[in-house]
């Protein structure tokens, strides 16, 4: 995997995220940055220190790999301190260092253990130690949680937080999950084909993803993506197809002028669609017609895809609303939410 | 039923292994008059052929230099495949030709190389020399150590030599205090393949050794005269022969099966 024109400033303590699908050039950027992959091109600097030709073991970073590689042939002390033992630190030092860590991590008590007779979660926490104990300037974390299962990985993801909150180290964590992105970092990085499509906070790239592939990838479910083609009547701008005619607000309107008659896409979020009995006071201009086609009641909220013409339309409502498969009903955008992106180049428009 | 089955197996295949070892030691201890006489069970044990081959025929010149011959060549062997195996693993060097190369040489009879090797080794001066046999031995257990190992150290993941550099340590010391201890019992079994290998070789021992380099399994041959067989000595001889080779099997079931089974240690 090469990647290309990755350009990235970090701040000191920052926790950044790449995110992207696998064989974006996540992992390759990361491991670039460890020095375990040759960078061909560009520089890479940390702190002041441009690092492009320093060995690994001389750029003082820590990394927690995605399946740990925790020495099998090591206890669980040792694993942690086979960093310290060769920066000659004294061995009382790393005796409290390691014990300190290992008690924040809550694996004191399994110190003497062989990585193989440790469960998932356990050889996490080892491998987060090892990281810790090195004091490094900066975490390079390669997927860590992708191994452990759904619950305990929401649990390490609060810790994770805590921990680089304490710790104040800088972070670059790689995931290919949108939602750990969303909710660790303070700006994330979304990739695609060793490129970067945008750099911002989660809820700004949430709010403003810079092109269509980034509006698909974040959030779940994912964003609804309708053919249409933009038509002027009255001064108002319309997102319009066979199956619906949608009224743009004119504050969204600004940049679409040279976008009248010629086909878009209309990207609008599950969370912005409601059925119209719980709409309130809505515009009629804004909602269009659709039967129910499948429902997803997921006790907090239920996922509704209503088939409108050609499209399924994924919606995203209370779950109280009462609705029958088959059910003709009316749904109303918040189309002052929605976005409009180039149907060629893919970039957002508004 | 079934476990009826089952043992009565395990004695079938236990005796075709056991017997023949059993009758070298029984053999052994007969004296001359008694070795034909398999109808007589109760025979008095002596120790007149092992006495034998220690005065009448020195046979211990023989132990010595199969000893020295595979010691030395297994020793090289492991000094040599040990990085080639790792360097093959971990950095595919030469493209996966480099390895299949280093296989072939073993896809052939061995005595095709017999000749030409004979000559080569005539005019240089190597025959019935422990050094010529030290180098035959390389030569046939360094491709196959090579890949064996091969093997074993594809089994060791690679994040563990990252994990290591990114905690510090250079390539050499990555080798020394990680990647070593994982291949251990990997390197062990290879070593005593490679021992017992070397030990039993006969073709090129008989080939190219005469009498100052002659190892234990050209030996054994001998007695097996124009004349006669010497069955008694040879039994002795045999029954000597095969005790490192035996130790070699008992010390490699803890090993092997560990090592067959290296991949489920995952870190």
């Amino acid at each position: 995997m090469a990647v290309k024109d990755f350009t990235l400033d970090i701040k000191d303590g920052e926790f950044i995220i790449l995110v992207g699908p696998s064989g974006c050039g996540k992992t390759t950027t990361l491991r670039s940055i460890a020095g375990l992959e040759e960078v061909t091109g560009g520089e890479i600097y940390i702190g002041d220190r441009l690092v492009n030709d320093v060995p690994p073991k001389d750029r003082d970073i820590a990394m927690v790999f995605q399946n740990y590689a925790l020495y099998p042939h090591m206890d669980v002390y040792r694993n942690m301190s086979f960093g310290l033992r060769l920066r000659k630190t004294p061995k009382d030092k790393i005796n409290e260092i390691v014990r300190r860590t290992a008690k924040m991590m809550g694996i004191g008590e399994l110190l003497s253990r062989k990585p193989k007779e440790l469960s998932g979660g356990q050889r996490q926490r080892v491998a987060l130690g090892r990281a810790i104990v090195r004091d490094p300037k900066v975490f390079l974390f390669d997927e860590p949680l992708s191994n452990l299962d759904a619950k305990l990985r929401i649990a390490m993801r609060a810790e994770l937080l805590d921990l680089h909150r304490r710790l104040k180290t800088t972070t670059i964590y790689v995931t290919h999950d949108q939602l750990e992105a969303m909710t660790m970092g303070d700006r994330i990085v979304v990739m695609k084909d060793a490129v970067i499509q945008q750099v911002d906070a989660p809820q700004q790239v949430y709010d403003h993803p810079l092109n269509e592939y980034v509006a698909g990838f974040i959030g779940s479910p994912a964003m609804n993506f309708l053919p249409c083609r933009i038509a002027r009547k009255n001064g108002n701008f319309y997102a319009s197809s066979e199956s619906f005619n949608l009224k743009i607000p004119p504050d969204n309107a600004k940049s679409l002028a040279d976008y009248v008659g010629k086909s878009v896409i209309l990207g609008i979020r599950p969370e912005h669609i409601t059925i119209r009995s719980q709409a309130g006071k809505y515009d009629p201009e804004m909602a269009f017609k659709g039967s129910v086609w499948v429902t997803e009641p997921l006790g907090s909220e239920k996922i509704v895809y209503v088939k409108n013409g050609q499209n399924t339309i994924v919606t995203r409502l209370d779950p109280r609303v009462e609705v029958r498969v088959g059910e003709t009903a009316e749904f109303v955008a918040r189309m002052a939410l929605s976005h409009i992106f180039d149907e060629e180049t893919e970039k957002t428009v508004y | 039923m079934r476990r009826v089955m089952f043992w009565i197996a395990v004695v079938i295949v236990l005796c075709a292994f056991i017997l023949p070892i059993a009758w070298v030691y029984v053999t052994s201890l007969k004296s001359p008059e008694d070795i034909f006489r398999p109808e007589k069970l109760a025979f008095l044990p002596t120790l007149y052929n092992y006495k034998y081959i220690v005065t009448v025929r020195p046979s211990l010149l023989e132990f010595r230099n199969a000893l020295i011959i595979t010691l030395a060549s297994t020793a090289l062997v492991m000094g040599v495949s040990l990085p080639a195996a790792y360097s093959f693993a971990r950095f595919n060097t030469g493209g996966g030709h480099l390895l299949f190369i280093t296989i072939s040489t073993r896809m052939f009879p061995p005595v095709v190389a017999a000749i030409p090797f004979f000559f080569l080794f005539r005019d240089w001066g190597l025959l019935d020399t422990h050094l010529g046999l030290i180098l035959l031995y390389i030569y046939f257990n360094m491709s196959f150590a090579t890949f064996l190992l091969y093997g074993f150290f594809r089994e060791i993941p690679e994040e563990l030599e990252h994990a290591a550099m990114v905690d510090g340590y250079g390539r050499l010391s990555i080798f020394r205090k990680v990647i070593f201890p994982l291949i251990k019992p990997g390197a062990a079994i290879t070593t005593v393949f490679c021992l017992v290998w070397a030990w039993n070789e006969f073709l090129f021992a008989f080939l190219f050794t005469r009498r100052v380099a002659r190892t234990v399994a050209v030996g054994l041959a001998v007695f097996w005269g124009s004349i006669e067989i010497q069955w008694g000595p040879m039994a002795a001889l045999m029954g000597l022969a095969i005790l490192p080779t035996l130790a070699a099997a008992w010390f490699m079931q803890r090993f092997i099966i560990r090592g067959l089974t290296f991949g489920a240690v995952k870190g």
